[in-house]
């Protein structure tokens, strides 16, 4: 089957129930959407599929068709994102691992709403576990981004 | 940046991992004669950099690169161990280069935990720093001719003092690699005054990594020919194997190999969804050697408690008390995960761990080679909290690999770790406390019962008479350090108890605390943390305000939470403050990033969180049921750093313990209820709601049973209504849905059944309206 992830097209021969997860990180060698919970809990493998935040971990391959996957490799090519850049402006991460989903699930609100409010905020983001505690920078970071 | 860690990479991430850079005399150490040369593969270059102690190497090509020793979890080490190495050095800091180091005793103590890392490597750095420099300086001054106080250094570059001549450091490899490593006792460090790179804010070294998705975790190792493996592990505490078929694990397709270990049966596969399936369709039967659950254990603590002393004659009133902690998780975001290729009697490792020294030698002992046939290199950890001081990931890793002959990335999923962690141990506090007749503190007496593995703290104030005791009372449960460790319940215990002491004085529990101690650094951290916060001052209806402060990894703390408590008993935690003194920030913004991290870590796990045991089972088995707080639930925060002196402290666990006695001082203050037991989930918060419904008469309201194990039945009658439509809600006590629904009243009652399997334990409130008036009454899930 033939995915097309960050704009390139990647033909595979998997399990079509394999969860897109581990397509990404066992098969393509994308490691950036990490593995969390497997259960759809912590959103820490959060990828956009049309431009919507979806979790890898739930959605065996088979459903994906000609949809378009972004995942936290292809959001730039240079970490030049509004948000990849605020992150790194104001210091959001501690051990890192849950915040490539947190940017793309940030990555899908601004999409929708350039302009969020704080509570647009809160709501979008409070599916997704930092078990640092970095929420108050995570929202200050997507207000910075919000801004450019 | 991302040139920087392009070069970073090409030199020490895993494309080259398997080959290392060759050292041509042999390991270094700070006090041998000549610095080491190290030539490093590049491609088809060379490059050539002098390393003049372990910790630092400058390479032709004017990289300085720095070598991590301690484990980076998240508390920022890479970063904070750079910066006072580049401080002496007086690297340009677009130049540094961090790597970590493996797993060799050459490098000292390399386990990170007890907040130590600062404490132990302040000096030993900033003297590795400064001794590079000098043989810098030195090496200009030869090929210059002139004097070495004519040269001085600055980014990376020496400079003639009054003239145009510059040599940037590459430059000056060839001529240092000549000269004798300056003996330690012969550095002069710099002056405080003079610092350039400390005390102020560096951002996480690798946030520009992290934030592209390239930083690489130990579960992110990925190398020509890997395999994936999972585990299955006896679900029973104590239990063991009885017998397994693998015969249709074998079936799945990708699946290449079943293999027994002393730990549970694993399965190797061509990638980790195979793996997964091919686990699931093990057949195995457990044999289960105990079948005690969570309330066998309280029983047999309480029944230890016994007789406590008397206190002290003098004593006018006193408290009696039992405060109650549970077993933790870590649950890390990253579930346990390590990398091990077993080939020709060696193994190489690469793995996020907290003791890559420990895991070398559990490696080399579970497979019967020795310490120099393994190699542990470590990688970026994804949250470690205390658990990956067990290397047991590590070691299956390695098991499996020999088992197999793959290389192998074994991994555990959320559950697994979940089911199989060292947890925070659990334990009951037993305390009697008084007070004079002058509201003095009189004595106070604390017995701990556990499984052994927690022993009081005393109160950080002047209190007399204090008494400790512990009994213990074993079942097996395995326990290990958890962020702050024992810290985490006898703070709470500590500073619960002060707050109510302060009750039964009648005085303010701020000016209590600020009055019963001489220590200026404390008196300092409340002081502050009153003013910053208002304290004394009217806060609206149903709020309240906690404070309470800790003294430990050669830091203070200072914390007042306020709350929120509506009538519904829906708890708002409002905002937090924090004043530190950690001696001397390095990093003043990861100080404050560790303290708000730790907040909101002992906030959830004040709230919500708890590890159950029955019949010999743990419970918890994901995010679902063991909860950590989210967005919208965490406060603003307003922490504020106080430097005091020339050594800086550990930060990674000080902005915990204190925080979950703030909230629930914070609770009482708001409320009158007084939390004895955590989670505070326990507890309902309901007071004011209760009393205007008896009064009014109105309802009877009565669930049954309660506590509930996964559904119970509900019952509602209202003598008047008006509307026959009600709206029922289930609410946590942080107000979050856990169900909503409308029904229809049949006359005036309502009866129904409500199922809630996989919630977690705690308090829960049935909020129900018929539109006009609304109701709330508290149920408990078991």
């Amino acid at each position: 089957m033939i995915l097309n992830i960050n704009n390139q097209d990647y033909d595979i021969n998997v399990d079509p129930d394999m969860p897109l997860l581990w397509v990404l990180r066992d098969i393509l060698g994308l490691t950036g959407t990490k593995y969390g919970c497997g259960i759809g809990f912590c959103k820490s493998c959060t990828v956009l599929i049309d431009g919507n935040a979806e979790q890898s971990c739930l959605i065996p391959v088979r459903f994906i068709g000609t949809k378009k996957i972004t995942t936290i490799e292809g959001l730039s090519d240079d970490g030049s994102h509004p948000l990849q850049k605020a992150w790194v402006e104001i210091g959001v991460s501690q051990c890192g691992y849950c915040q490539p989903g947190q940017i793309m699930t940030a990555a899908a609100l601004l999409k929708k709403k350039p302009k969020p409010t704080i509570e647009d905020i809160n709501s979008e983001m409070s599916d997704n576990i930092c078990r640092c505690g970095t929420y108050n920078k995570i929202r200050d970071a997507i207000i910075l981004a919000s801004k450019e | 940046m991302n040139e920087k860690n392009n070069i970073s990479r090409r030199r020490f991430i895993f494309g080259s991992a398997l080959t290392f850079a060759g050292i041509v005399s042999g390991f270094t150490s700070s006090d041998k004669a000549l610095a080491e040369l190290i030539i490093t593969g590049d491609g088809d270059n060379k490059i050539m950099s002098f390393a003049p102690s372990v910790w630092v190497e400058i390479t032709k090509d004017n990289q300085v690169i720095i070598t991590i020793a301690r484990s980076e979890l998240g508390q920022g080490v890479r970063t904070s161990f750079s910066m006072i190495v580049a401080e002496e050095l007086d690297a340009d800091w677009d130049l540094v280069r961090v790597r970590n180091a493996e797993g060799d005793s050459k490098y000292g103590n390399q386990s990170t935990g007890g907040s130590t890392s600062i404490r132990t490597f302040w000096q030993p750095l900033r003297i590795a720093g400064a001794q590079a420099k000098k043989m810098l300086i030195s090496a200009a001054s030869l090929i210059w001719g002139i004097p070495e106080s004519n040269c001085y250094s600055e980014k990376s570059f020496v400079y003639e003092k009054n003239g145009n001549r510059k040599l940037s450091y590459g430059e000056l490899v060839d001529k240092a690699l000549t000269l004798p490593v300056p003996p330690a006792n012969s550095i002069t460090l710099k002056k405080f005054t003079e610092f350039k790179i400390l005390g102020k804010t560096k951002w996480n070294y690798d946030e520009p990594d992290i934030v592209q998705g390239k930083a690489k975790y130990g579960s992110d190792f990925r190398i020509e020919g890997i395999k994936y493996a999972v585990i299955l592990r006896c679900p029973y505490i104590s239990g063991s194997l009885q017998s397994f078929d693998d015969k249709d694990a074998l079936k799945v397709k990708g699946v290449l190999g079943v293999y027994q270990l002393s730990e549970g049966i694993a399965v190797v596969a061509e990638n980790s969804f195979a793996a997964l399936e091919g686990r699931n369709a093990l057949k195995v039967t457990w044999k289960k050697n105990s079948d005690f659950s969570s309330e066998d254990i309280r029983k047999e603590w309480i029944d230890r408690i016994g007789t406590l002393p008397n206190l002290p004659a003098n004593t006018s009133k006193f408290i009696e008390g039992i405060y109650e902690v549970p077993f933790l998780a870590h649950t890390t975001m990253e579930p346990m995960s390590a990398f091990a290729k077993f080939s020709d009697g060696k193994c190489e490792i690469w793995a996020g761990t907290q003791n890559p020294q420990t895991a070398r030698t559990g490696v080399a002992n579970a497979l019967g080679i020795s310490n120099a046939n393994v190699r542990v290199n470590v990688m970026l950890s994804g949250g470690g909290f205390g658990r990956r001081h067990d290397n047991d990931y590590i070691i299956m890793a390695a098991k499996i690999s020999k088992a197999s002959g793959y290389p192998v990335l074994f991994f555990y999923t959320k559950e697994d770790d979940i089911k199989n962690d060292d947890y925070r141990p659990a334990s009951i506090h037993v305390v009697k406390a008084g007070i004079t007749i002058d509201g003095k503190p009189s004595g106070w007496i604390q017995k701990v019962i556990s499984q052994g593995d927690v022993s009081p703290n005393n109160p950080i104030y002047d209190i007399p008479n204090i008494t400790n005791q512990t009994a213990s009372r074993s079942f097996g449960i395995r326990t290990g350090p958890w962020r702050s460790v024992d810290y985490t319940q006898n703070i709470f215990v500590n500073e619960s108890l002060m707050d109510e002491l302060a009750h039964l004085a009648g005085k303010d529990p701020y000016l209590f605390r600020f009055e019963l101690t001489k220590d200026t650094r404390l008196k300092n951290v409340l002081k502050l943390v009153a003013e910053k916060s208002n304290w004394g001052s009217n806060l609206p209806k149903g709020w309240g305000r906690g404070i309470a402060a800790f003294v430990g990894y050669g830091a203070y703390i200072a914390h007042v939470v306020e709350v929120s408590v509506s009538e519904e008993g829906k708890l708002k935690i409002q905002k937090a403050y924090a004043v530190v003194d950690p001696g001397f920030a390095i990093n003043p913004g990861n100080v404050k990033n560790q303290i708000m991290g730790a907040a909101i870590d002992a906030f959830s796990t004040a709230l919500n969180t708890e590890i159950t045991i029955k019949n010999g089972e743990i419970q918890q088995s994901g995010f679902n049921n063991f909860r950590w707080l989210t967005m919208e639930d965490v406060p603003d925060f307003d922490i504020d750093i106080i430097n005091t002196s020339e050594t800086p402290s550990g930060m990674g666990e000080v902005g915990f313990p204190s925080v979950t006695p703030a909230l629930c001082n914070a609770i009482f203050n708001a409320t009158g209820i007084r939390i004895r037991k955590l989670p505070i989930a326990y507890t309902s918060l309901i007071s004011n709601v209760e009393k205007k419904t008896s009064i009014d008469n109105n309802v009877e309201f009565e669930a049954i049973p309660i506590p509930f194990e996964s559904s119970f039945k509900l019952f509602i009658k209202l003598k008047r209504w008006n509307q026959s439509k009600l709206s029922i809600t289930i609410i946590d006590l942080l107000g979050k849905k856990i169900l909503e629904t409308a029904i229809e009243l049949s006359g005036s009652r309502y009866y129904g059944e409500f199922n809630l399997p996989s919630v977690a334990s705690g308090t829960y409130y049935v909020l129900f309206s018929d539109g006009i008036d609304s109701y709330s009454y508290p149920i408990m899930k078991k």
